[in-house]
């Protein structure tokens, strides 16, 4: 889908991004990775072909740089804020960007109700919220049907809930056949959505790599050690494993298996039965043994 | 959200629209936001009232003559369009791109299945439509006040100043595009246009009439210099169709007239038409060229 | 001007409309057929001609009245002079001359005369090369006749009317349409009037020809309106000279002419309103201007440096682009604006008039820096009507040390314009409609466009999805 050639971008004196090469295959997903300044930004612009750049770039064989305006009709793009004429109403900006990717006005009203944005048509673009913003974004990129997304922090300004849908929105596309690449700040949208990444320092590609190579230790799921302050480590388990938890005695303490950003359930759900946790261990790289409840 | 994976994806996405195309809808979008904007409001207001204004009371003071010459008011209306015009068409034009560049809108555009030449030949269309129906407003109901007051205006010459002075609000906003095209900030781009709206008015004038005195200038050479100025063209253009020969502008007049015969008038619209195409011509390259949006 | 030849063309074409020539259907015969009618009459006899196309030159040698009754045609067909009368008592009336020759030096004409008095009455002249041309015919009549000349270049055209040493004849009521002068040669004590010449070289052109009046002709669309060369004691009253644009562009004109008198006239939105060239010329000899409304004309007055012994009076300079000026260097101030207190009508006067005597309370003293450039450096005049020329007219009013000196002075402006007698020629008030059009015209083209531009497609909201 994409074939990158030496991307090289310069702004007079400084470098931002240097000689990047990388090929993208059908419905593969990319995330950039890398701090603010390495180059994410800049490299998407050059992949679009919205500013000149040396090297080579194509998507779907096209060369972005001569037929940029081909290249780009088969690309969805998503900026990191959806900036449009704020007075612009929700309609009109549709039907505008309907006018330019070719869609009818029907595609156009889909494309709004699939991101749930019907019924918003009267309002202004100033008016919308950070995540309606996002939607209305992702509503304009899909408005063509467009095999390739490109995305640039799309949730950096987004609250949990909207990063959330977000995310189990790009999901569902790559489900579908559609090629992302997506710059990013957070692992566990790289992690859930990305077959490869990108680690960019200072325009400059340092590991060509996999989210599983690069957060080794990052598991979903994690395993804490519960220490009770009695020895009602059979009650405790089968409270645990009432509430939903994987749950192993070992004879030192009660080992659970939670996810990573729950860390505290089993001892709210432990509570819940009048049984108090004294301390409690988080265990890493401690594998958790197939054991059946 | 769920809709999206309903949604059937196909392989290939809808091609890029055609070049005039993506003008078109890049200028209806252009033209719809000038007209709701407040200085479309403010220029039309203006000028229609100075306009209206100047056609009042060039017929009055008649007394009881109920004459007034067509000429008179064509005189006035000229030193207001000179004045007025080019300050609408340059301004307009010099927020055209900076504008879109400042608000970081330019690159979520550029981002789209469109090329630079077509978002900047777009907008210019938008703008210079919204420019001559403004111009229109004004003309129109000047008109309207000259039918009610007297007689003294013929079809024929009323349209061919009207015409002309459209050729010189897109001159003028061909220039203004050039400076936003250059600029890097709105606010630069605004006080650019009003400088060079100072130099073509006053500036230019009265430096070459100061060089006729110094360098004892034949007037073949001041006619040549005077011809490049466009707001020079203009006048000398509506000045040959209203009276049939320059005399009235003295021996450089004269000298056109005899020497340039019947070609004067495509001579003196070509110049202004010239200014038109060259200055946006150059824009858009500049602007293709250019290293960032 | 196009615009007011457009209107004029207008007129004259309607005034075809109202009696056309009859020349489909109806007989051709020699005008030898004619010349036999006269031979058969008695002098002083009335001959009605029967309607039809006289072909050929006739030439009328008995004193006979000819009564065309708008019916008879005599048709040159492009050969010589069409109509020649070679002795006194001649009338011709209702008839339709036309097809003269070209020959320029033949000097070709529609009608010539070569004694007088005759009357030359409710005519029309079409396609010739002179139109009614009176040599050495005194105290004849040419009255309500209608000439237009071939259609050649206007320098190669002929005199529409053209008088050569015809004392007292009486010119009324004739219109002359692109045509090159109506002209009058060594030709004394005549009255001209209510005569229209439009679209020609000089409207009234007077050469050594003395002693006449001049009154309510309307004289538009010419190189000149009248112009008047070395010719003494002339009245020129209540006529209006309108829009003469052409390659001098001046509405009247005067040289070397003596003891002129200019009263009750409008000369609008000439290039020049007035071109005083030398006049007076002899010592002791004035020119009176009266009550004239010079308006809307590119210069008001022009007079060349010499200029002196003219008397302004009464007079209402309005709106002139600029009010009076010298041709090159040098002022107006040898000669008077004022007389017995009472002075000119100036638009440019920004005096005032507190003790409400009609009279400004100061001396109007033009003082146009640029006007005083113009006069240094003509090719200056390129940038009138620019945003520049008015920046250097404030600059001059707010440093008053670039101050020119005055063009004139006139101690005693007045504070408001003077009844002017002149009925200034009827405005055409046939292109109102025309505006009206214009201005709904470029409103709806704007409202249309508007009304596309704002009209938002709406988004057709698909079934089902509002679930």
């Amino acid at each position: 889908m994409i074939t990158a050639t030496n991307i090289t971008k310069k702004f007079g004196r400084i470098t931002a991004v240097s000689s990047v090469s990388f090929e993208l295959a059908d419905g593969a997903s990319l995330a950039l990775w890398g701090s603010n300044g390495a180059g994410k930004t800049t490299l998407i612009r050059c992949i679009l072909g919205v500013c000149r750049f040396q090297g080579r770039a194509s998507i779907g064989g096209i060369d972005v740089r001569r037929r940029g305006r081909h290249a780009r009709a088969l690309v969805g793009y998503v900026p990191q804020e959806l900036a449009f004429h704020d007075d612009a109403r929700l309609a009109s900006a549709m039907a505008f960007f309907a006018g330019l990717r070719r869609a009818t006005p029907a595609t156009a009203a889909r494309s709004l109700a699939a991101v749930g944005l019907t019924g918003h048509e009267r309002k202004r673009v100033r008016d919308l919220s950070g995540g309606m913003k996002q939607r209305l974004a992702l509503a304009i990129a899909l408005l063509s049907d467009p095999p390739l997304i490109v995305l640039d922090e799309p949730t950096s300004n987004l609250d949990a809930a909207g990063r959330g849908e977000v995310v189990h929105t790009l999901r569902a596309l790559k489900q579908a056949g559609k090629t992302l690449i997506f710059a990013s700040h957070r692992p566990d949208e790289v992690i859930s959505l990305a077959d490869r990444v990108l680690v960019l320092e200072r325009g400059r590609v340092e590991r060509d790599t996999t989210p599983a190579e690069l957060w080794p230790t990052e598991k979903p799921v994690q395993v804490i050690r519960l220490h009770l302050a009695m020895a009602r480590e059979e009650d405790a388990a089968e409270a645990l494993r009432r509430a939903g938890h994987a749950v192993h005695l070992n004879g030192d303490g009660l080992c659970v298996a939670v996810a990573r950003d729950r860390k505290a359930e089993p001892i709210s759900a432990l509570a819940l039965h009048r049984i108090e946790v004294r301390d409690i261990e988080v265990l890493d790289d401690v594998r958790f043994p197939e054991v059946q409840p | 959200m769920t809709a999206l994976t309903a949604t059937p994806i196909t392989v290939h996405a809808a091609p890029a629209r055609s070049f005039f195309g993506g003008v078109a809808a890049f200028a209806r979008r252009e033209f719809r936001d000038a007209i709701a904007s407040r200085w479309f409001l403010l220029y039309t207001i203006a000028f229609t009232v100075l306009a209206v204004g100047v056609s009042f009371l060039s017929l009055s003071g008649v007394g009881s003559h109920g004459f007034a010459g067509f000429g008179r008011t064509a005189a006035g209306l000229l030193n207001l369009i000179m004045l007025v015009v080019p300050l609408m068409a340059l301004t307009a034009g010099a927020g055209a791109i900076a504008g879109e560049r400042e608000r970081g809108t330019l690159i979520y555009l550029l981002a789209q299945p469109v090329s630079r030449t077509q978002v900047i030949l777009g907008k210019y269309a938008g703008l210079a439509t919204a420019l001559v129906c403004s111009l229109c407003i004004g003309f129109g109901v000047s008109a309207g006040v000259l039918a009610w007051r007297t007689g003294g205006v013929g079809i024929a010459a009323y349209a061919m100043l009207v015409a002309f002075t459209a050729l010189l609000a897109l001159a003028m906003l061909s220039v203004g595009v050039l400076i936003s095209v250059v600029s890097r900030r709105s606010a630069v781009a605004t006080g650019i246009a009003l400088f060079v709206w100072l130099a073509l008015v006053f500036v230019s004038d009265l430096g070459l009439m100061a060089s006729s005195i110094l360098f004892r200038l034949r007037v073949q050479e001041i006619f040549g210099l005077a011809i490049l100025n466009p707001m020079q063209s203009f006048k000398m253009a509506v000045i040959v169709n209203m009276n049939a020969s320059l005399d009235v502008l003295g021996p450089v007049g004269a000298y056109a007239s005899f020497t340039l015969g019947r070609a004067l008038p495509w001579i003196l619209a070509a110049t202004v038409a010239a200014w038109a195409v060259l200055p946006l011509a150059l824009a858009t390259i500049l602007f293709a060229r250019r290293n960032s949006p | 001007m196009r615009v007011f030849r457009g209107i004029i063309l207008l007129v004259c074409a309607s005034a075809c409309a109202a009696s056309p020539p009859q020349t489909t259907g109806v007989q051709r015969r020699p005008a030898a057929a004619v010349a036999a009618m006269i031979d058969a009459a008695q002098p002083g006899e009335t001959i009605r001609i029967p309607p039809g196309v006289y072909e050929g030159n006739l030439v009328i040698r008995k004193p006979v009245t000819i009564e065309g009754g708008g019916a008879a045609v005599f048709d040159g067909l492009g050969r010589g002079t069409v109509v020649e009368i070679t002795v006194p008592g001649v009338t011709i009336r209702g008839c339709t001359v036309r097809a003269s020759g070209d020959d320029v030096t033949g000097e070709s004409a529609a009608i010539r005369v070569l004694t007088g008095p005759v009357i030359i009455e409710s005519n029309r002249v079409e396609d010739a090369l002179f139109g009614i041309d009176l040599r050495e015919a005194p105290d004849s009549v040419i009255r309500d006749n209608f000439v237009r000349c071939k259609p050649l270049d206007p320098e190669r055209r002929g005199d529409g009317v053209r008088l050569w040493w015809s004392h007292g004849c009486l010119i009324e009521g004739n219109t002359v349409h692109e045509s090159r002068d109506m002209v009058f040669w060594y030709s004394e004590n005549l009255t001209i009037r209510h005569n229209t010449v439009s679209s020609s070289r000089y409207g009234l052109h007077f050469m050594y020809s003395h002693d006449t009046i001049l009154s309510h002709n309307t004289l538009s669309g010419n190189s000149v309106g009248i112009y008047l060369m070395y010719s003494n004691r002339i009245a020129l009253v209540d006529n209006c000279m309108l829009n003469n644009r052409g390659a001098s562009g001046y509405g009247l004109g005067l040289k070397d002419c003596d003891d002129i008198a200019i009263r009750g006239n409008a000369i609008l939105a000439n290039r020049v309103g007035v071109y005083v060239d030398n006049s007076p010329s002899s010592v002791g000899s004035t020119g009176v201007f009266e009550s004239n409304m010079i308006a809307f004309n590119e210069i008001g007055l022009l007079a060349t440096p010499n200029t002196h012994s003219n008397v302004f009076v009464a007079n209402a300079f309005v709106e002139n682009e600029e009010p009076a000026t010298t041709h090159g260097r040098g002022q107006l101030t040898n000669n008077t604006f004022a007389r017995d207190g009472v002075g000119n009508y100036w638009s440019d006067y920004a005096g005032l008039d507190l003790d409400s005597d009609g009279i400004g309370d100061s001396a109007f003293e033009p003082r146009s820096l640029f006007g005083s450039m113009l006069a240094g450096e003509p090719n200056l005049r390129l940038f009138v009507h620019t945003p520049a020329q008015r920046a250097i007219e404030f600059t001059a009013r707010a440093l008053p040390e670039l101050r020119p000196v005055p063009m004139l002075i006139d101690p005693a402006p007045l504070a408001e314009p003077p009844t002017i007698a002149s009925e200034i020629a009827e405005t055409p008030r046939s292109p109102a409609p025309m505006a009206a059009l214009a201005a709904g015209l470029l409103l709806s083209a704007a409202g249309t466009a508007l009304a596309i531009g704002r009209e938002r497609r709406a988004l057709p909201i698909p079934e089902g999805t509002s679930a």
